[in-house]
């Protein structure tokens, strides 16, 4: 095993009286596509607003190539590399999609001026198929581009790993279908991949590995196929079958 | 032509330079001063815009600003300095205050982060009365032979018409974005990068160094400050209420609320019975505004270009911005 780009240690994370995620732990390799799942409520984003330093885990650790990430502002994540979306698209409804994106290029890790900025965000715009609308306010985005400018503008402050908070949500099947060939082809083109997806066959067909929470609680880890039919897995889902006999 | 009509208002921009910079030619004293008071109220919108308007941090501190410049202009003239030279000090001052006041406050969001400022803009008045060495509630007059106005005059026209062109500057570049992501979604802004505290800080200290230096000239005009003129809480709301009425986060907006309200108050003044009842008419502007038009004269002003369509440019690409 190489050294893992990305390791969580015994994350905890309490909201008042709620344990919102329970001492989980995962590691991320370089290159992967790495998914959590689980049902509603399972503390996914909550991980990962830990991981990128919008909120701070009550207690454990996050180290991205070996540096201790928490503690660190979300802004200085995103300058080492680390950067998420939004599961509820949060889009600058007011700015162009093409300004939408330059703020990622500016102020993320690249750090991009003037005309470099601007270059490299119309090439990301190329690569997430939004280039025809970069000039529209993003206010008037369909749901499937807002999705596509969530990522665009993540990958614009050029990250190492690339956190999709449920990218496919809302889609239609030929749209999830462009989009998991867009993951795809991110991770081909050298980025590591950690997403939250409800969409099971997307789940199956993009990852390498996966980890399973209900409730805060790591309850399943592995390769998708074996994971997805663990029976912890399927009763987190389905509910337990010895509970509904009782 | 491009050009201008990628930038609409930058004739009748560069027609109110010209008209500011040429009126001690033409004009008298009075109406002078009345244009001086045009000038110190452009600088105060538009610097307050930058935090304000850009964004989106609504400050009703600001008096404490232009108190700040004012009491260090007088205390250092007073104590023998070059009022001109007490100009900087008294802009650093209010840039040191600003962080200091940045640093707590800027945590807090939205209507928080704004009634945090009303507090902090009493306590200067208050402190600013209570303390001996600012002269209490009876204020400070400026040392004898400090007042020329022809160059306050230049002074005040030059320092407005340089807060405008920056203002206009950093709207078209990187921090201006950067602002507007913050005003739109701070938590997205945070999430692709920007350091969302740190930029509220430049912008709360490049504001609040201009309104110093418009506090420091009106203390050289004026000759005489007291804690109920310059740290006044109705200047502070005064200093809010022209960005609003002209067009938040326009850089054209606050000039033209800030010559409406100069207009109004030199017009109220003169007239005994409705002296006492500007913060009427500008809370009454207020509810128009919010009721009919939230981005302001701005606003109106562009609903109106659209009702005419002989007038309209004809359409071309979305401004590039570099």
């Amino acid at each position: 095993m190489p050294e893992p780009l990305l390791q969580v240690q015994s994350v905890t994370k309490r909201f008042g009286g709620l344990l919102a995620l329970d001492s989980v732990s995962l590691e991320v390799q370089p290159g992967e596509i790495f998914s959590v799942i689980g049902p509603n409520g399972a503390g996914k984003t909550t991980l990962f607003s830990c991981l990128v330093g919008s909120i701070r885990p009550t207690s454990g650790s996050i180290r991205f190539r070996g540096e201790e990430l928490s503690g660190l502002r979300n802004d200085q994540v995103v300058s080492r590399g680390l950067v998420r979306t939004h599961q509820i698209v949060r889009p600058f409804r007011e700015m162009t999609v093409l300004d939408n994106v330059r703020v990622g290029a500016l102020y993320g890790r690249k750090r991009l001026h003037g005309a470099a900025a601007r270059t490299h965000a119309q090439a990301v715009l190329e690569r997430t198929q939004l280039a025809h609308r970069a000039m529209v306010k993003a206010g008037v985005l369909s749901i499937g581009e807002l999705k596509r400018l969530e990522i665009a503008r993540a990958l614009a402050t050029g990250p190492d790993v690339l956190c999709l908070d449920e990218v496919m949500g809302g889609l239609n099947p030929a749209e999830i279908q462009q989009a998991m060939s867009l993951v795809r082809q991110l991770r081909d083109g050298g980025l590591t991949i950690l997403m939250i997806e409800h969409h099971v066959h997307a789940v199956a067909g993009l990852s390498d590995r996966l980890v399973v929470l209900n409730f805060g609680k790591k309850i399943a880890q592995g390769r998708p196929g074996e994971a997805l039919r663990d029976p912890a897995v399927v009763a987190a889902y389905l509910g337990d079958a010895t509970e509904a006999q009782a | 032509m491009s050009f201008l009509r990628r930038h609409p208002a930058l004739p009748a921009g560069l027609l109110f330079a010209i008209g500011l910079l040429g009126a001690p030619l033409v004009a008298e004293r009075g109406t002078l001063n009345d244009l001086w008071n045009v000038a110190f109220a452009v600088v105060l919108a538009s610097a307050w815009n930058l935090l304000g308007g850009f964004a989106g941090q609504v400050s009703l501190g600001y008096s404490a600003f232009v108190g700040i410049g004012a009491y260090t202009t007088v205390l250092l003239s007073l104590a023998g300095w070059n009022p001109t030279l007490t100009l900087p000090i008294g802009a650093l001052l209010a840039v040191a205050f600003s962080v200091a006041v940045g640093l707590p406050t800027f945590r807090l969001r939205g209507p928080y982060f704004t009634i945090a400022t009303i507090g902090v803009g009493e306590a200067v008045r208050v402190i600013a009365s209570g303390v001996d060495f600012t002269g209490g509630a009876s204020g400070l007059r400026m040392p004898p032979g400090t007042f020329d106005f022809t160059s306050n005059y230049y002074s005040i026209v030059i320092l407005a018409l340089f807060t405008v062109a920056l203002c206009a500057w950093l709207s078209q570049h990187a921090f201006g974005l950067a602002l507007e992501a913050i005003r739109q979604d701070i938590d997205a802004a945070e999430a692709l990068g920007v350091s969302s505290t740190r930029m509220k800080l430049e912008a709360h200290a490049i504001s609040a160094a201009l309104v110093a230096l418009a506090g420091g000239l009106f203390a050289i005009n004026f000759q005489y400050i007291s804690p109920s003129n310059v740290f006044d809480f109705r200047l502070s709301l005064s200093i809010v209420l022209m960005p609003i009425v002209g067009g938040m986060g326009t850089v054209v907006g606050p000039v033209l609320g800030a010559i409406l309200f100069s207009y109004l108050q030199i017009k109220l003044l003169a007239s005994p019975a409705l002296r006492d009842s500007y913060l009427f008419i500008y809370g009454g502007l207020l509810i128009a505004v919010m009721l009919f038009e939230p981005r302001g004269m701005v606003g109106l002003w562009e609903r109106l270009v659209r009702k005419l369509p002989r007038w309209r440019a004809p359409r071309t690409a979305e401004p590039h911005r570099a």
